[in-house]
């Protein structure tokens, strides 16, 4: 018998069409709510709130500050629809960071063997693969043991940081890379192309679609209903004759891959090494992005970008107001807890 | 119909791509017409790995930088710290950039390719990288540049050496580059000059500061019968209270910490950024950076002139003989080395042969644990 951590997801068959302006409205005020407890701590910290925000404002809207944006938000979207799509099955993936990671070091093995035009194609395969195995785990254990998949996956996020570690130490360090644990780095061919006239790397193509294909997947097909009936109720589903395992393995692989896939853009678009640090918490932030918007799609799209913006938001407050690094830290835990805390829907009772 | 058609709109951006070469092409010459990088900047950036109140590596960095703003006061001096050494680095100094910096000192040992990438970018903004070293063509507006650590910390090993009584020494540091090799590798050098049976425990944690791996690595070596434990780390604090709370000796690292290791403090190393950051700041300023010693891979030691890696003040442990000892070896590295021959790695082969003293750059270049350390390095 497993316990579903994962919260019960908005599901389209039971969720009212309106309420949307009472929920914007609600967000409105959570948002405000946050950013005035911000405001009463700049204010402790000697610094002046509206300056602040006036700065972060201006800061974070140059071309150059949204390109940054675009470019933190694409893996942040692909590990939040990793979080979506199993979510809608009743799974919670909190392995986003372990899959994410292991894409990477797939696409960096294919991209140290394979070069050519062929690389690249290859590595976002490599990527999505290795995702889809290291989730694999974790449903394989909850299929088969009923292990709760929430644990096995977090665990594995600490494993996977060990293999990837192994590998930069040993086999695949940079004999030339003056000593520090890291791949040799791609050649240009294999990485993501540009978007011509931007620092925009493609792979934010590739989350878009991504983001898109798993709305129209979860609302609109009939694997997606299945999905849904299985994440309401698996007892039901089960005794309706689905195929409930079948359905939460193939949830999990699909969501490991899209995780997979943001460790390989990241990889091939922005770092082009294996670093000790290299994906900086992409899968936990991600996963806050899903929770946000209680996992769905589009919403959690939206709340990528908006993570990524405060990420970028924050380098103002060191810099023009001389605030501790952490300030930031701080905003975003505001944010969320206001909006998680003050944004519940009322069900109706 | 036209849903239909809304994903395939989506590629139209594929089809005006690039290829990514972000980083690979730098200037290596100063192309007639591009102005001398760092020339008249009106604010200088610094970015720092961890926080500025780390009681180490980042607040040395720290204090440098504020020597700067001291000693040029129409200058706008920009900090950020808990920078990653990954690419978000290159955005902060960019934005530093952006706010019109045209010198950048990027502090940590794993920001080079951020910085790289950013001088490849911006030919008029000088950058210089602390402790690592630019392999290949060195473009025209960046540098890096370091103290010889290993001389101090030698003389810091010969206070531990003489202090042990256990004949174990023991040393958490964070990654194996090559800074930390010489830097192991010196310590038991220096307690083998005046103790020739004593060991080195070396421990890493694969962190620049993770207090949980530094206590664990602490307790480890403890267990072990290390009675003095040295580090190299950026946050000195936690291995330091683990030992003074086991009641064995500290060498310190990065910063005097001997107030919060009051009977175990025996000595150590500390930075003074001060002089060097302004020294580099006056060259870029003047426009005379490109060509300069400090456009190349700069290095300063106690034989070449003012190391900013200084001895830290000594304990109450230590003896007035200790302390002659260290000053004659003071005295040798003017002319002699930590490394001079004949020096013998773990295997016992001899890598430096009897009667050669090798330079700074040839020091740069070891790669293996001297006779006397206990660890393994990764085989790559």
């Amino acid at each position: 018998m497993t316990t579903q951590l994962a919260p019960p997801a908005t599901n389209p068959l039971t969720t009212p069409k309106a309420g949307y302006t009472a929920a914007a409205g609600r967000w409105a005020g959570a948002l405000a709510g946050a950013l005035a407890i911000f405001s009463v701590l700049l204010i402790a910290k000697g610094a002046n709130p509206v300056s602040v925000f006036g700065q972060m404002m201006a800061s974070t809207f140059t071309g150059a500050s949204v390109e940054q944006i675009v470019i933190k938000a694409a893996p942040l979207i692909l590990a939040a629809m990793a979080v979506v799509l199993p979510a809608r099955a009743g799974l919670a993936n909190v392995g986003g960071e372990g899959q994410v990671i292991i894409g990477a070091v797939a696409g960096a093995g294919v991209g140290l063997v394979v070069q050519g035009p062929a690389a690249l194609p290859l590595m976002l395969v490599a990527g999505a693969l290795g995702g889809a195995v290291w989730a694999g785990l974790a449903v394989a254990l909850r299929v088969t043991v009923g292990v709760n998949e929430a644990v096995t996956t977090l665990l594995l996020n600490y494993v996977a940081l060990d293999v990837m570690l192994y590998l930069i130490y040993e086999p695949w360090k940079d004999a030339h890379g003056s000593g520090q644990p890291a791949t040799p780095p791609l050649s240009v061919e294999q990485r993501l192309p540009l978007l011509s006239g931007t620092a925009v790397h493609a792979g934010i193509i590739l989350a878009l679609l991504a983001a898109v294909a798993v709305w129209l997947t979860l609302r609109h097909t009939a694997f997606g209903f299945r999905l849904a009936v299985t994440g309401g109720n698996p007892e039901a589903a089960r005794r309706a004759g689905l195929p409930v395992a079948r359905l939460l393995m193939t949830a999990m692989l699909l969501g490991g891959a899209l995780a997979g896939l943001a460790g390989v853009i990241q990889l091939a678009g922005v770092e082009f090494k294996l670093r000790p640090g290299l994906t900086t918490n992409i899968g936990y932030i991600a996963f806050l992005a899903a929770w946000l918007a209680r996992h769905n799609p589009l919403p959690a799209t939206a709340a990528a970008f908006l993570l990524a913006a405060i990420t970028v938001g924050g380098d103002s407050l060191q810099l023009d107001s001389g605030l501790p690094a952490a300030t930031v830290n701080v905003l975003m835990a505001l944010i969320l807890l206001a909006v998680l805390g003050w944004t519940a829907k009322r069900s109706p009772s | 119909m036209l849903r239909k058609l809304i994903p395939l709109a989506l590629l139209a951006p594929l089809i005006a791509c690039s290829a990514n070469t972000t980083g690979t092409t730098g200037a290596t010459t100063n192309s007639g017409g591009a102005a001398a990088p760092g020339k008249g900047s009106p604010s200088v950036g610094f970015i720092f790995v961890g926080p500025k109140d780390d009681y180490g590596y980042n607040q040395a960095a720290y204090q440098g930088s504020q020597a700067v703003a001291a000693a040029f006061p129409n200058l706008k001096v920009l900090t950020a710290e808990n920078v990653p050494e990954d690419d978000n680095a290159a955005r902060v100094m960019n934005s530093m950039i952006a706010k019109g910096a045209k010198i950048i000192f990027a502090t940590s040992y794993g920001h080079l390719d951020a910085a790289m990438k950013v001088a490849a970018e911006h030919p008029d903004v000088a950058v210089v990288q602390q402790g690592n070293l630019i392999t290949g063509a060195v473009p025209a507006n960046a540098g890096t540049f370091f103290g010889t650590v290993y001389e101090p910390v030698y003389l810091a090993g010969i206070a531990a050496g003489k202090a042990t009584k256990s004949g174990k020494l023991g040393y958490v540091y964070a990654f194996p580059i090559t800074q930390t090799i010489d830097n192991i590798d010196a310590f038991e050098r220096g307690a083998q000059s005046v103790n020739p049976t004593v060991k080195t425990y070396a421990v890493s944690t694969s962190s620049w500061c993770d207090p949980a791996k530094q206590a664990e690595a602490a307790a480890n070596l403890l267990k072990q019968g290390v009675d003095v434990i040295t580090q190299h780390q950026d946050c000195t604090a936690t291995v330091i209270k683990a030992t003074e709370a086991a009641g064995k000796y500290t060498v310190g690292y990065h910063a005097d910490a001997s107030s919060i290791a009051p009977k175990g403090w025996l000595t150590g190393s500390q930075w003074n950024w001060g002089p060097l950051y302004v020294d580099i700041v006056k060259t870029a300023l003047g426009g005379g950076f490109t060509g300069s010693k400090y456009n190349a891979n700069f290095r300063v030691g106690y034989k070449t002139g003012e190391n900013p890696f200084v001895q830290s003040p000594y304990g109450p442990m230590v003896d007035e003989a200790t302390k002659s000892a260290i000053d004659q070896a003071r005295e040798g590295l003017k002319t002699g080395s930590p490394f001079a021959g004949p020096v013998k790695d773990q295997d016992g082969k001899v890598r430096i042969p009897d009667g050669t003293v090798p330079d700074y750059t040839a020091i740069e270049k070891i790669d293996y644990f001297v006779d006397g350390v206990v660890g393994t390095l990764p085989k790559s």
